[in-house]
């Protein structure tokens, strides 16, 4: 045989043995890593509401139970209504916007957690953010993955820059719609002071991640503004709509 | 056998300190820097790499005779790709936080120059007994500098040890503060200067 054909031969089969074996462990090992990124996920929410705490560990079964206990998840349309469901339960309209509500031991609403799911500079970033039942406070923002460079984009998942959120407003100063924005260094020196309320300081290194998050929150929180409008004004709306999900207390 | 056994010793010895790949070869420092603010994924990664590259070694030299010469640098690599990768699925399915943690960094051993070198170095030449304890010696060389890195910086950094607190709150309330430099990448550089100094003084060169 000559050197050239033993040379493909020998390459041809190493790469069918590792590739067998790559795709054997792929497929045996995705279930785990599938129950790992749900529970991920539901940590990630309950984080965002401060449900819990950011050092303290927690098993997929604490979670399941904390998560459990607190949040419920709706599917609503852009107008803010909830979606009618057909007789299998199934929501009618598939296009519906996910909507969770932390709803604390007395059946009171104490947030609702809406989905991030933006483009980022290298990939998309998906994360929550949860905002107050007055519908202007951020409660919590998370981040459970992304593509960011580490060091530099990548500390949108450091507790550091998630805490800014804690605190802020998405209406500025005359109580129009106004988002969250990320600030080009500090929010104190980019951002007028009164519409400081409206930005968190951002990363050094990474103003294109910052760009890309402040765009998507914007238009993610604009899809949700009807959601939020209901909050803001929720007694004269629960007047009128007293069983809507909104409104239980 | 006395030589033998003298040999094996020898070989698991040598990476670890007169060797070492990070203190002394300086190979593998780019991890070393990211790795290594806490203890836990320090060691996490310390563990992956030793890993990958015992076995990448061992197959390595398992298949020196046949291996063709021409594209052995290929195959090398694949091998070594394969196992990286069955690190990084073992990590994602059964400790998910660390793998976050650690995100490029596990899949980034493909790159470190330890396991080629060792594979080109010691495997292609070796029987596979002893390319396997080389590469136990060589993971755990560059593992102990880690640990002992992450050790350092997590205590002074954070004040804790594997994320317990260490310093008590007595010393917070007298004044003491945690060095927020030692979390930085440049706090590793110096104290990996500093380690191979005191190696270098110790071993009398």
């Amino acid at each position: 045989m000559s050197d050239r054909s033993r040379s493909i031969i020998f390459a041809s089969v190493l790469c069918l043995l590792c590739g067998a074996l790559l795709t054997a462990a792929s497929n045996g090992l995705k279930g785990i890593q599938q129950k790992n990124i749900m529970s991920d996920r539901k940590k990630n929410i309950l984080k965002s509401v401060g449900l819990i705490q950011k050092q303290m560990q927690y098993s997929a079964a604490q979670i399941d139970q904390i998560y459990e206990r607190n949040i419920s998840q709706l599917l609503v349309d852009e107008k803010g209504d909830l979606l009618g469901e057909n007789r299998d339960g199934t929501p009618k309209n598939k296009r519906g916007l996910p909507v969770y509500l932390y709803i604390n031991r007395k059946g009171l609403i104490e947030a609702y957690i809406i989905p991030v799911d933006t483009r980022g500079l290298w990939g998309k970033i998906l994360g929550y953010i949860a905002i107050k039942n007055d519908g202007v406070t951020i409660t919590g923002f998370t981040v459970y993955q992304h593509s960011e460079t580490p060091g530099l984009g990548g500390e949108i998942e450091q507790n550091w820059f998630q805490n800014n959120f804690v605190g802020k407003k998405i209406i500025g100063p005359s109580g129009a719609f106004a988002s969250i924005s990320i600030a080009k260094g500090k929010a104190a020196d980019s951002a007028p002071k009164e519409r400081y309320s409206n930005y968190v300081d951002g990363i050094s290194g990474a103003t294109l991640t910052g760009k890309f998050l402040t765009s998507g929150l914007k238009d993610i929180l604009t899809n949700y503004e009807a959601v939020s409008v209901k909050f803001r004004n929720i007694r004269k709306y629960c007047k009128t709509n007293q069983n809507t999900p909104w409104c239980r207390r | 056998m006395k030589i033998t056994k003298r040999k094996a010793f020898r070989t698991l010895a040598g990476p670890i300190w007169a060797e070492n790949p990070i203190s002394i070869q300086m190979l593998g420092i780019c991890s070393a820097l990211a790795v290594t603010v806490q203890l836990k994924t320090a060691i996490v990664m310390g563990m992956s790499m030793t890993f990958v590259v015992a076995f990448s070694s061992l197959i390595v030299s398992m298949m020196r005779n046949w291996v063709p010469r021409n594209i052995r640098i290929l195959v090398e690599l694949a091998v070594i790709a394969t196992l990286v990768i069955l690190a990084d699925e073992f990590l994602r399915a059964y400790y998910y936080d660390i793998s976050k943690q650690l995100s490029v960094f596990v899949g980034l051993i493909i790159t470190n120059c330890i396991v080629m070198g060792r594979a080109e170095a010691f495997a292609l030449s070796n029987p596979p007994h002893l390319a396997f304890i080389d590469g136990i010696g060589n993971g755990a060389g560059y593992g102990s500098v880690l640990v002992t890195v992450a050790f350092i910086r997590e205590l002074f950094g954070s004040g804790k040890l594997f994320g317990i607190k260490i310093i008590p709150e007595s010393f917070y309330a007298s004044g003491y503060e945690d060095m927020g430099f030692m979390l930085l990448a440049p706090a590793a550089f110096i104290i990996i200067g500093l380690l191979v100094w005191l190696q270098r003084y110790l071993a009398g060169d």
